[in-house]
């Protein structure tokens, strides 16, 4: 099959450095604008499955916003897993710290995967991707 | 012979060189990695360090003598040698 | 996950931190190269890129101040040296890093 690509958004939709989620025959994808140059990507995050819109860009690195794991835009690639969870020296109530506890416990075995990325082009005033 | 002691890290090129040139001057020294050792004598490490007002590696000590940082010369004059 | 892309993405971060504070990495490639990936090993290890050269200290205030680039924390100590104490960042002006010395804070004029 020919590559297929569908207009998604266009082009004026995210400013530089934004990112924004849509929709593609019921796959979740995330389009960063990265100084004019556009890159989609899975909208899971490698780590937690998280909403990577919700992140931040800078350049072409995306961090997620739940737990900071970085990825590479340009190929997915995941480049650091999540910052550990750190109550820090303050004493918890005692249920709190243990609940945290617990949770970085789950999370210390939890993998950072990278991602899927997908291929785009820019064609009058809209943003076009491939599913394929 | 003077007594050679000195904490280092095993992630510190500068603590690498000044083993290095121990070595290079047939020197006998002792090291500890604070990286890889128990939290006890990590801790014993900074209270020691922190007397000196020292917040980095290399810290080396030649007999009552204190070192901080990577310094060849240094080391050289307190072991009398030339460097 | 790269050790190399991990290394390239830390460089990205850093420059723009280190660039307003008046420092660059240093010229010498090799030594820039080591510490990269040692702070990329300790990224992997306790999440977090610490300076390779100075200790990690159990409490997290403490801890904190030599998370890289660290130059903020130890502005006087450094600016006296014209380089970091690990020397990943020397001052913008700096040619030959190899004439820079380590100096102790303690025989920093004035710093704390």
């Amino acid at each position: 099959m020919q590559n297929d690509f569908r207009p998604v958004l266009k082009v004026a939709e995210i400013a530089p450095g934004g990112m924004k989620a849509v929709e593609v025959d019921g796959h979740e994808i995330v389009i960063c604008n990265c100084d004019g140059q556009f890159y989609a990507l899975a909208r899971r995050c490698g780590h937690m499955n998280a909403s990577l819109e919700k992140g931040t860009l800078d350049g072409t690195i995306l961090t997620c916003a739940m737990h900071c794991a970085q990825f590479d835009v340009t190929t997915g690639e995941a480049l650091s897993g999540p910052v550990p969870r750190d109550a820090g020296d303050e004493p918890l109530p005692p249920k709190l710290g243990t609940y945290l506890q617990n949770l970085a416990a789950l999370m210390q075995s939890v993998r950072t995967e990278s991602i899927r990325t997908y291929p785009t082009k820019v064609d009058m005033d809209q943003i076009w991707v491939s599913m394929h | 012979m003077k007594k050679v002691v000195m904490y280092t890290l095993s992630t510190c090129p500068w603590c690498r060189k000044t083993k290095q040139a121990f070595t290079d001057w047939g020197i006998h020294f002792e090291y500890i990695d604070y990286d890889l050792a128990d939290e006890q004598t990590q801790e014993r490490i900074v209270d020691e360090m922190d007397k000196y007002g020292a917040n980095g590696f290399p810290f080396v000590k030649i007999d009552n003598e204190v070192v901080m940082g990577y310094n060849p010369e240094r080391y050289a004059a307190l072991l009398g040698l030339k460097h | 996950m790269n050790v190399e892309s991990r290394k390239k993405a830390l460089e990205f971060f850093y420059k723009k931190v280190v660039d307003p504070l008046g420092y660059k990495f240093t010229p010498d490639q090799e030594l820039k190269d080591f510490l990269l990936e040692q702070e990329v090993i300790l990224e992997q290890k306790h999440g977090i890129p610490f300076c390779p050269c100075q200790p990690i200290r159990p409490r997290r205030a403490q801890a904190m101040t030599i998370v890289c680039p660290c130059i903020p924390f130890h502005r006087q100590h450094y600016d006296a040296m014209k380089r970091c104490w690990c020397g990943l960042f020397v001052h913008k002006d700096v040619t030959d890093p190899t004439q820079l010395q380590q100096i102790p804070l303690s025989e920093v004029p004035h710093a704390k």
